[in-house]
């Protein structure tokens, strides 16, 4: 059976084709992306608003985002939701640090009346007194909920000291921002980053232009007036801060600094060592920490892209009581990066998988539109994944070590433990 | 419609062939028929674990992943009460790696008391994750064996205690692989731009000479009929009160589970379900709400859960609750209603068979439950779903004597 001691023979991926979606200018700022080719009825609209976490204080985006669809004058929200439901429609909405985004999932004839109920719902918010209650009495118990889980602790924790020279991107929520709600400021604040705070559309499925257009005329007078002007140049101090909670079994651990935008040359590179590092199932990190010494369910590092910068993070949570060791060996796997060349195997097999995961992230007209709005977003081109193959087939060790030395010193990291 | 095609290797191995020529990758599914049901109650947690091990090297191959990583792919793989699934997603090119893994660790395991010590802790630290160091982690831990008192399905995957999984022996795990993994226990299926007869060739050359086994013979202990209210009322150091009605569903392969899938849509699934609307935005008595299934092959459960406003009782919850689920029992669902949940159904139908991935698990798990073109079925099963089939089915799922409840009672720090 000696065929099955060997690997088959393997093939390096070496062309992908990234595929361009349609593109049509709502204002000279925001645009729409339209992904046409899908095999079949589905459709995914997405609403992208200037009303992130950091665009307000007192939790205020948080809640006028949980508000969107909560009611107009004429219908309640149990109404609104009924007809989209009754089309078989899906509504999600995610906010992040920068951005707020309203997506709708349908078959692709019911986007249009669907469409017109969200926009109807979004224009016309009423904020009606007994929702707005509602919502705050829901978002207080999940505040008490999340103050319980160390691992919400320390992210929080961990944002407010990393974004600690900028107040807008370091106020954390506090159970005070739910106690009153504040309807003067929220229907400023829905005004300023809804009605006027559309930033882009993205679209996929199988429509007809005059849809499109229709979609365009009916969301684009929200457009955001010039462009949107987002935060950098932050600063932070490299410490060691720990939020201890007695009866917790695990203890959540972030670490990381700034690094650089997603233009920046050493970006793509930045990845490669990043990924051996602890951005696979076969990291240094997972190997080490999980698969050798089983100190935790999983490890993780990856990259923050934000709009003006990006910055660098390692994720566990770890029994209590191997806190210290686990440290120990982040401090030491940093380390060994620094200090001797990659093997050539290893670094040949984070190339290949680097390469089958893009792709994978290329197949099919959803996940390329992910792929591209993730690019044009921060205003790259899909030049950037051309690039990305290049250079990861390229890379040294002895290029990673030099990129190892210059942005993985432990001592440069903000580290913060709960539990 | 998910176009597939059927054969069967010697040693009794299922494989599925789905042809897709729009992808530029493969998908490898692996469904084993065996779940946490299987175990032995004093060895509970055992599948789970095993899902673990079949990642620390087989009896040819010392990695699992380096290889798969190599050839530009990953893997993953999960676990439930019923089946355990893996699944390796890689670039259509590099097909032939995933099912060299693939054939090696259903051949057998490499059994190292190093890939035993090891998950054995990674598992452990999963438990105090997921069950021990969350509010509310615990409560499948306590409302399983409430509402089972028989049936396996009365412990979770993770096993009932942490006990059993720090105990377990070399011996038992070689037991459990001997037993659960081998070609009459899996149904295999490869999803991507490969053709029927490559797949065949590619299919007999890796697993053509594993060794059959015969397909284990499941003799469960039948959950008898439940003839009382049953209630649990736990303290825990959580921010709210929470509660568990749990109601015993029909099994997976029965028509009247569609129709129970129906009916916890209709109460909870959406902001529009009925308790959403009525205890949530009318009476103000809960904070959050949601009726669900657990899907399972056996006998399944339905199950309404929520959290207590502040100030709100358990008791006034119930007095609530019980007269909008004797509504749907006594009056017939307006067809605005049966077309909205329908509906939605087609809608997710659509979307489930967007990933290549999706498309191939679906594959295994109806082939499971008898014929893998059930996945194609579904829908019109569903579409077939009348007024009168959900008032006859709620009538038997909302009896007191069927009801097991679980409340969560928040007691300060």
């Amino acid at each position: 059976m000696s065929m099955r001691t060997k690997q088959p023979e393997t093939k390096q991926v070496d062309h992908i084709s990234f595929v361009k979606p349609q593109i049509f200018d709502v204002t000279p700022d925001v645009k729409l992306l339209w992904m046409k080719e899908v095999p079949n009825e589905t459709v995914r609209l997405d609403l992208f608003f200037d009303a992130g976490i950091t665009r307000g204080n007192k939790s205020i985006p948080a809640i006028v985002h949980s508000l969107l669809l909560s009611g107009t004058k004429e219908l309640s929200s149990v109404e609104i939701h009924e007809q989209i439901d009754a089309l078989g429609g899906f509504l999600d909405t995610d906010i992040s640090f920068e951005t707020a985004v309203v997506s709708i999932y349908c078959l692709r004839e019911h986007i249009r009346p669907i469409s017109n109920i969200v926009a109807n719902a979004i224009q016309n918010l009423a904020f009606r007194e007994t929702e707005v209650e509602d919502v705050l009495r829901s978002m207080r118990q999940q505040f008490a909920v999340n103050q319980q889980k160390v691992k919400y602790v320390a992210q929080q924790q961990f944002r407010k000291h990393l974004f600690a020279s900028n107040a807008e991107y370091s106020t954390i929520s506090e159970e005070s921002d739910y106690e009153e709600g504040n309807i003067l400021a929220y229907k400023k604040y829905w005004k300023q980053h809804y009605l006027e705070g559309l930033t882009r559309i993205t679209l996929v499925g199988d429509l007809e232009v005059d849809e499109v257009d229709a979609l365009i005329d009916l969301f684009g007078k929200w457009a955001v007036d010039g462009k949107v002007n987002h935060a950098g140049g932050f600063k932070f101090q490299a410490e060691q801060i720990s939020f201890p909670k007695e009866d917790a079994v695990q203890c959540a651990l972030r670490m990381g600094r700034f690094l650089f935008h997603k233009s920046h040359p050493d970006y793509i590179d930045f990845q490669v060592l990043n990924t051996i590092l602890g951005d696979y199932f076969g990291s240094r990190l997972m190997s080490n920490i999980r698969e050798d010494k089983g100190y935790t369910y999983g490890i993780g590092s990856g990259m923050m892209d934000m709009h003006e910068t990006g910055y660098f993070v390692i994720v566990t949570e770890v029994g209590k009581e191997v806190l210290a060791p686990t440290m120990d060996e982040i401090k030491f796997e940093l380390k060994r990066l620094q200090n001797e060349p990659v093997p050539e195997d290893e670094l040949d097999l984070v190339k290949n998988y680097m390469l089958g995961q893009l792709l994978k992230s290329a197949d099919g007209p959803y996940a390329m539109l992910d792929m591209y709005n993730s690019v044009d977003m921060y205003d790259l081109t899909l030049g950037f994944y051309d690039d990305a193959i290049q250079k990861i087939k390229q890379i040294t060790p002895a290029r990673i070590q030099e990129l190892a030395k210059q942005y993985l010193n432990f001592e440069d990291f903000l580290i913060v433990t709960a539990g | 419609m998910i176009e597939f095609n059927r054969f069967k290797l010697a040693n009794g191995l299922t494989v599925l062939h789905h042809f897709d020529s729009t992808t530029p990758m493969a998908v490898i599914n692996t469904l084993y028929d065996v779940g946490a049901r299987d175990e032995s109650e004093e060895k509970t947690g055992f599948a789970h674990l095993f899902e673990h091990l079949m990642f620390g090297g087989s009896v040819n191959i010392p990695d699992f992943d380096a290889p798969l990583q190599r050839a530009g792919g990953e893997s993953n793989a999960f676990t439930s009460n019923d089946i355990t699934n893996y699944y390796d997603i890689l670039p259509v090119q590099n097909i032939e790696t995933a099912l060299w893994l693939e054939s090696d660790r259903m051949l057998s395991l490499g059994f190292t008391p190093k890939s035993l010590e090891v998950q054995r802790n990674v598992v452990i630290e999963e438990f105090k994750q997921r069950y021990l160091n969350q509010p509310y982690g615990d409560v499948w831990l306590e409302l399983r064996p409430l509402a089972y008192k028989k049936h396996p399905y009365k412990w979770a995957t993770i096993g009932k205690n942490i006990q059993h999984i720090e105990e377990a022996k070399m011996e038992d795990v070689k037991s459990f692989f001997k037993a659960h993994y081998h070609p009459a226990n899996a149904i295999l299926c490869i999803a991507g731009n490969i053709s029927l007869e490559e797949t065949k060739r590619l299919v007999e050359k890796w697993y053509g000479d594993i060794p059959a086994s015969l397909k284990p013979e499941r003799i469960l202990p039948k959950e008898p009929d439940q003839k009382e209210y049953r209630e649990l009322t736990i303290e825990r150091k959580v921010p709210n009160n929470a509660f568990y009605y749990t109601f015993k569903m029909p099994a997976r392969k029965s028509f009247e589970y569609y129709v129970t899938d129906i009916i916890s849509d209709a109460l909870g699934r959406e902001k529009s379900s009925r308790l959403y609307s009525a205890l949530k935005k009318e009476l103000k008595l809960v904070t959050s709400i949601n009726a669900y299934i657990t899907g399972s092959m056996d006998e399944g459960l339905l199950i309404i859960d929520g959290k207590l406003s502040d100030g709100a009782t358990f008791e006034e919850l119930d007095k609530a609750l019980w007269p909008l689920l004797e509504e749907i029992k006594k009056e017939r669902m307006s067809e605005a209603e049966t077309s909205k949940l329908l509906n939605k159904i087609r809608t997710v139908k659509e979307f489930q068979e967007q990933g290549l991935l999706n498309r191939a698990m679906n594959l295994c798990l109806y082939e499971l439950l008898g014929d893998a073109n059930g996945v194609n079925e579904e829908n019109t099963l569903y579409q077939s779903i009348t007024a009168d089939q959900i008032k006859t089915v709620a009538n038997q799922l909302f009896r007191k004597e069927n009801t097991s409840l679980l409340r969560v009672k928040a007691i300060k720090e």
